[in-house]
């Protein structure tokens, strides 16, 4: 033995300052491993009730129970864990959408009741609820699924400052598939999809590669998947479970991805529409619009003959008159309509309903009617100098813009609104004025600070990147007049739009003053209804309800038994309130005509 | 670690050279070679501890990998060494010649993912799965859930809901 050898352990003398590694009483105090997966642990209040946890466990050791009332975004259901199944495993942690779940580092829970090794957590209180160690899904780079969407390729703001041509390229084959491989089809979206479409379903058929089985699925609740495609306020994408670590699921832009792959010369095939029985039984339909042509589409599958009464040259409402050809190309609208109008759908252009027919006429020619006509009427501020002839109404102007006729475009220009119609016209006639002036001069100004503006984020972002000046916050009060046309608008601060209650009552500083120039200004703060159609006899019949909306039952079917009403003359406005409307009324009309009504 | 590989390379024919970091590098080397090399790194390079021996089902790819991974505990580095050895026929040469220990790990092999070491002591012998009746466990074509589902009965009493069906039914159950 030498001597190194018997002096080496006392080395070990080194550590007794320190704190032991070991545990000193192993057979009272036995804690887990810091990262040990032990018992489950779930804030159920984070939690949105997605099901991945379910859907990933190998043992089936988890249920999805109900915890409270299903809203937008949460089923309401929790993860229930049956601990007869379950190895702890941790997938149900590492892939939790919401990160609430989590693994304590609790392991001993002795009972005689087997019964109690299935419970809620979260819900059911345990004594490790409170643990603050164990295994939580390491972050950041440790997720199941890509947090980031696949970026939408968009023209260069300089390439489609002076044109119309359309500014979002769409998903490439292989974009598409990367982005549909993000989805956990946790059907959370449905819900929020006011047409309830089956996103999980179509999404899958994108990875599947089966896009004939993708525009088929479109097909069951949306008849316009190349306008929705592109210009659907995709309320779904907001509840997206995968945005809660990161980028939604960009749900819009793979239903345009099916829609754009599949030539209209396959639609009928596809979607087995190539011979349709018609029962004999004739329905009118007023105005073109989403709602309208909707109906008629659903209306038409199920044997209807349908006639829809337009007062414009071309079809599609507010989709091809209110929204920019730089968003929503018409060849694209006449991809859609054009199929609608192959099951035999009739439209009668140049046709105003209450000008050149009646609602009476059409309520003896016809078994029902049903009227989708829109908000379609500029809202004037009733400012002083708003009833210049230089001061416009945005609907009008983007209107005149679709049919090509030749409008003012002056130099300086004030939009009033913040609304994405708004930032429709305001980036219209920037495109304008690069082309007829060279540059840009154009103020866009809204009552809403800019975190409280209704238009989509991206709308504000792109106007800007277009040369726009979005002033927000600001209240308007006169517009200057000078030699018979506009010279600017005066605007004060406005401080906050809503009252303690909830009600529109603007609060501004008129001391805190500002000045916009502008030899021409457009208003842009909302559309209203033109029931101006409606013979008088028949007005009487009908109840309203807030806002002047006509009362409908959930059919859409107004008191009048024979007259149906939708979009967003009842609910929105969007276009996908207009196509779920347009397809729940076709249930009702069929309801209504076979005598199924409740 | 690099000067270590490069004198590898002037006796074994390797790829795939991984140098992680100063003390811990990967190298991959043909099944026939990989015995010999580790054979010779145990007796002229001072590898003789045995860390571990693991696998990865690569079933896309038609083969498993196996890695040794060994230490030389005067200047405390470690070496990877891999192996892809065919799916079809999972057979290695043992290693039990070299390291005593290593008999277990090929034993846990055999059992989880069906890799045969002839020769390695009781390689046969179930290791945690008793009466194991089905293609072992950690290949990537064994079907975890349907396993549950045949072999563990399902407990009385238990339901669950699908998200999607369940907000349908209390939201909007007439659309």
């Amino acid at each position: 033995m030498s001597l190194k050898d018997v002096l080496t352990p006392f080395t070990a003398w080194k550590r007794i300052a320190k704190e032991p590694v070991t545990v000193i009483d192993p057979f009272n105090d036995r804690p887990g491993a810091d990262r040990y997966r032990g018992f489950h642990q779930n804030d159920v209040e984070k939690c949105i009730g997605c099901g991945t946890c379910e859907a990933i466990c190998e043992n089936e050791a988890i249920d999805m129970v109900p915890f409270k009332d299903p809203i937008s975004g949460d089923s309401g259901l929790r993860p229930s864990l049956d601990y007869g199944r379950c190895c702890w495993c941790a997938l149900c942690v590492d892939v939790c959408t919401t990160n609430s779940l989590k693994l304590s580092n609790e392991y001993t829970w002795i009972t005689t009741d087997p019964e109690d090794f299935r419970f809620t957590p979260g819900v059911d209180k345990k004594s490790w609820d409170e643990n603050d160690k164990g295994w939580v899904k390491p972050e950041p780079n440790y997720e199941f699924y890509n947090t980031q969407r696949v970026e939408m390729e968009h023209l260069h703001p300089e390439e489609r400052v002076d044109s119309f041509i359309e500014m979002v390229k769409g998903y490439s084959h292989e974009q598409a598939l990367a982005e549909a491989d993000r989805c956990v089809e946790c059907g959370i979206c449905i819900a929020t999809c006011p047409a309830h479409m089956g996103i999980p379903e179509y999404i899958k058929a994108i990875r599947n590669e089966d896009l004939e089985e993708g525009l088929r699925i479109l097909y069951e609740t949306n008849p316009l998947p190349e306008i929705c495609g592109r210009i659907c306020t995709h309320k779904c994408e907001t509840v997206c479970s995968i945005g809660y670590k990161g980028d939604p699921l960009s749900i819009r832009w793979l239903k345009r991805y099916i829609a754009d792959q599949v030539p209209s010369e396959r639609y009928q095939s596809i979607l087995n529409t190539n011979d349709i029985n018609n029962n004999g039984k004739r329905i009118a339909i007023i105005g073109s619009g989403p709602a309208g042509l909707s109906a008629a589409h659903y209306l038409a599958l199920m044997g209807y003959q349908c006639t829809i009464f337009e007062q414009y040259e071309k079809a599609g409402g507010m989709m091809r008159y209110g929204i920019p050809e730089y968003r929503l190309p018409y060849d694209q609208i006449d991809k859609d309509i054009d199929y609608i109008l192959s099951l035999g759908v009739e439209i009668k252009y140049n046709t105003r309903v209450g000008r050149d027919i009646t609602l009476d006429q059409l309520s003896q020619d016809f078994d029902a009617v049903f009227s989708g006509t829109g908000l379609h009427l500029g809202r004037s501020t009733g400012i002083e100098g708003s009833d210049n002839e230089h001061v416009y109404y945005s609907t009008d102007l983007l209107r005149q813009i679709t049919e090509g006729k030749d409008i003012e475009v002056a130099e300086h220009i004030v939009v009033i609104g913040g609304g994405n119609v708004a930032m429709d016209i305001t980036r219209s006639l920037a495109r304008m004025q690069k082309v007829k002036y060279g540059k840009v001069n154009i103020i866009a100004t809204s009552l809403e600070k800019e975190e409280n503006m209704p238009a989509d984020r991206e709308e504000v972002v792109e106007s800007r990147e277009e040369g726009a000046v979005l002033m927000p916050g600001w209240a308007p009060q006169r517009i200057e007049i000078q030699h018979g046309r506009p010279t600017g608008l005066h605007v004060v601060k406005c401080n906050s739009l809503f009252d303690d209650t909830g009600r529109f009552n603007p609060q501004c500083d008129m001391e805190v003053k500002n000045f916009f120039e502008g030899s021409m200004i457009v208003q842009s703060i909302g559309q209203g209804m033109d029931l101006s159609y409606v013979d008088e006899k028949w007005m009487e019949g009908l109840s309203f309800g807030p806002r002047g909306r006509v009362k409908t039952n959930e059919y859409f079917q107004t008191d009048l038994e024979w007259f149906f009403m939708g979009g967003d003359i009842i609910e929105g406005p969007d276009v996908i309130h207009g196509i779920a409307n347009g397809h729940k009324a076709a249930i009702g009309i069929d309801r209504y005509l076979q005598n199924l009504k409740d | 670690m690099k000067q270590l590989v490069e004198i590898i390379q002037n006796h074994f024919p390797i790829n795939d050279i991984d140098l992680r970091k100063k003390s811990l590098a990967f190298i991959s080397i043909h099944q026939n070679q990989a015995i010999p090399l580790l054979e010779w790194l145990k007796t002229t390079h001072g590898y003789t501890a045995f860390v571990l021996l693991t696998a990865v089902d690569w079933i896309e790819e038609n083969r498993f990998q196996l890695t040794y991974l060994i230490s030389n505990p005067e200047n405390f580095t470690e070496l990877g060494v891999r192996v892809f050895i065919d799916r079809e026929k999972a057979e290695m040469v043992s290693a039990h010649h070299l390291w005593k220990s290593i008999w277990v790990y090929q034993r846990e092999l055999k059992e989880m993912f069906g890799i045969n070491f002839p020769d390695s002591p009781r390689v046969n012998e179930s290791f945690i799965l008793e009466g194991w009746d089905t293609i072992p466990p950690y290949r990537r074509d064994f079907d975890t859930k349907q396993y549950s589902e045949e072999t563990y009965f399902p407990r009385p009493g238990r339901s669950t809901n699908d998200p999607a069906k369940h907000m349908k039914s209390k939201l909007y159950p007439k659309d």
